[in-house]
């Protein structure tokens, strides 16, 4: 098993440094890597290592990391494989605040941190209506999480067809279709603590995620508290979705299917299947972001509809062929 | 071990259980008896600390079992709740080895090597060792029963509970299941058990508790308890109790009362 961790770790970091040679400019390997090896070198090269590819490298892969991981503690708690982490409701919370924060006119350099506070208290609200007890009620968090998204998504369409001024669309759909354009060192710099405490959270959770494994009232016998563990795993997810959301808008699909991908490979126990989903979510985000740079320049593709256009039909494709398979 | 005082039961409106009070001694076998829904599996729950009392106390070796965190309660108490569905694909080992979850501090990820021993023990005390790498889903529900038991036992209580262990099961697997909770019993283990087979209960329980209309009706030894008229008022229908060659009690409802239907 540790094996096939350091296979999937030695492939997440290909896929970051494959991601670094993709761009505008052609910057040939041996250059590239003789500026990433000198920060503090001048001239074009540095310039475009260090101020443009290795902070977008680096956000494709926190990004992708933290929803990953996120999918994986969700569906693990729900024992349910169709969850995503946008299902508590975070990124429709963050989405329209920061569409809101848009229209307003607010300051870019604001812009993540409200969507990182709006996330969370949507999270706040979502785990409040899914109360039972002192745990949390599995249909409840899902019938609060999607309603609260689709009274989100009513509001953004609302505030979109009533947009006055033209020039704030590209800003707001570059928000929703989930793109990692214009990102550097600061954003990076503001949502990495965030994801760091979500990754630690969810490290403490993984024993009882592997008791939850055999239904909460097993899990209960065995000595897990599962309330409190239900609680530590919402939090995680929220701050790791949210920290994701903040950087990249709402990149749907890599939170659904890494953690399936990541099962396939080491099995369920949490352990290994955590660690799996981070490596697996870095380099299938850093790979799809180099794609949309790289298919039409100057211009790109966000990475969202990207996503989901190689992603769907694979993960439809798998998904079938197993139950298939399962059936026969 | 178990102290029940002036215990209470609620579900809804109803009142399963008004005022009871009982005493599970160390090391014995109880069967708790009861018609459908009059609170066996509530009993079992509080017995096991995961639902509160409506009223009085439950005490754990002079301890109220609801003041004691999830992980010390699993120290004492194995509660085998009846059959739940899960999606994973474990293998057997993986299961039981679930048991050793309260041994574990909460940074501890890999098994030691007294894990291995207690999770080798339970698979060994329920003759399931040859099972340890098959998918649980392959099982069947016997085979899954001892599982659970194993499961129950890798985590080294005291005492256990178990919720129906032989429904579903045929004759002879049912038989073996009890014989290995007979075996625990004589190992030292207190077992608390539901069962609705009297039968079951007559051959291989200590002390019967036998609950109905809100309250314990009888709280002793089979050849106490299995009286037609006592069952009687417990299921509302005519009895018979005979005794076979063996010397076991069997209990049949009256020839009479199937007439009826």
């Amino acid at each position: 098993m540790t094996f096939r961790l350091a296979v999937l770790l030695a492939v997440a970091i290909l896929a970051m440094l494959g991601g670094l040679l993709v761009g505008g400019t052609s910057l040939p390997a041996p250059q590239l890597f003789a500026a990433l090896t000198h920060p503090f070198g001048t001239g074009d090269a540095a310039t475009i290592v260090w101020q443009l590819r290795l902070p977008r490298v680096l956000i494709g892969a926190l990004v992708g990391t933290s929803l990953s991981i996120a999918g994986a503690l969700l569906q693990g708690m729900l024992r349910n494989p169709i969850v995503d982490p946008f299902l508590t409701g975070v990124s429709a919370g963050s989405a329209v605040a920061i569409v809101i924060a848009i229209v307003a006119g607010i300051a870019l350099p604001a812009i993540p941190a409200i969507g990182f506070a709006s996330g969370i208290a949507t999270a706040l609200v979502v785990a409040a209506l899914a109360r039972r007890g002192s745990g949390i009620d599995a249909t409840r968090l899902i019938l609060a999480g999607v309603s609260l998204s689709s009274l989100f998504s009513a509001i953004i369409a609302l505030v979109l067809t009533r947009l006055q001024s033209t020039d704030a669309a590209p800003a707001i759909i570059g928000w929703l279709a989930g793109t990692l354009a214009g990102r550097g060192w600061s954003d990076l710099a503001f949502a990495l603590p965030y994801a760091l405490a979500g990754v630690a959270l969810a490290t403490i959770t993984v024993p009882a995620l592997n008791a939850l494994r055999l239904g909460d009232v097993r899990a209960a016998s065995v000595g897990v508290d599962v309330a409190r563990a239900q609680w530590l795993i919402l939090c995680s997810a929220s701050l790791l979705t949210a920290s994701a959301v903040t950087l990249s808008g709402t990149v749907g699909f890599v939170g659904l299917i890494v953690p399936h991908i990541a099962r396939r490979f080491v099995g369920s126990d949490m352990r290994y299947a955590l660690a799996a989903s981070a490596f697996i979510g870095a380099a299938l985000t850093v790979c799809a972001d180099a794609l949309c740079r790289s298919i039409a320049p100057p211009t790109e593709i966000p990475i969202g509809v990207l996503l989901a256009f190689i992603g769907v039909p694979a993960f439809l494709y798998l998904y079938l062929r197993s139950h298939r398979r399962a059936a026969a | 071990m178990i102290s029940v005082c002036d215990l209470t039961l609620r579900a809804g409106s109803r009142t399963l259980l008004r005022d009871a009070s009982l005493e599970i001694r160390s090391g014995e076998f109880v069967a708790v008896l009861g018609p459908n829904g009059v609170g066996k599996t509530t009993l079992l729950r509080s017995l096991a600390g995961v639902r509160a009392p409506d009223a009085g106390k439950i005490l754990l070796n002079g301890r109220a079992v609801g003041t004691l965190s999830a992980a010390q309660r699993a120290r004492q108490i194995a509660h085998i709740a009846a059959d739940e569905l899960f999606l994973d694909q474990l293998v057997v080992r993986d299961v039981v080895a679930m048991g050793r979850y309260p041994h574990h501090r909460w940074w501890q990820w890999q098994e030691e090597r007294r894990d291995d021993t207690a999770i080798a023990h339970a698979l060994h005390a329920v003759h399931m060792e040859s099972f340890a790498g098959r998918p649980f889903d392959t099982l069947s529900s016997g085979e899954r029963q001892r599982i659970w038991i194993a499961m129950a036992l890798a985590q080294e209580a005291p005492l256990l509970l178990l919720d129906e262990p032989t429904s579903h099961l045929d004759v002879r697997v049912a038989h073996e299941i009890l014989q290995l909770l007979r075996a625990q019993v004589h190992a030292g283990k207190t077992v608390v058990c539901v069962l609705h087979d009297l039968n079951e209960a007559a051959e291989f329980a200590d002390r019967l508790l036998l609950l109905g209309c809100a309250e314990v009706l009888a709280f002793a030894p089979p050849d106490t308890v299995l009286d037609p008229r006592v069952l009687e008022r417990a299921y509302g229908i005519p009895m018979e109790v005979m005794q076979s060659p063996s010397g076991v009690l069997r209990v049949f409802p009256a020839a009479a009362s199937l007439e009826r239907l």
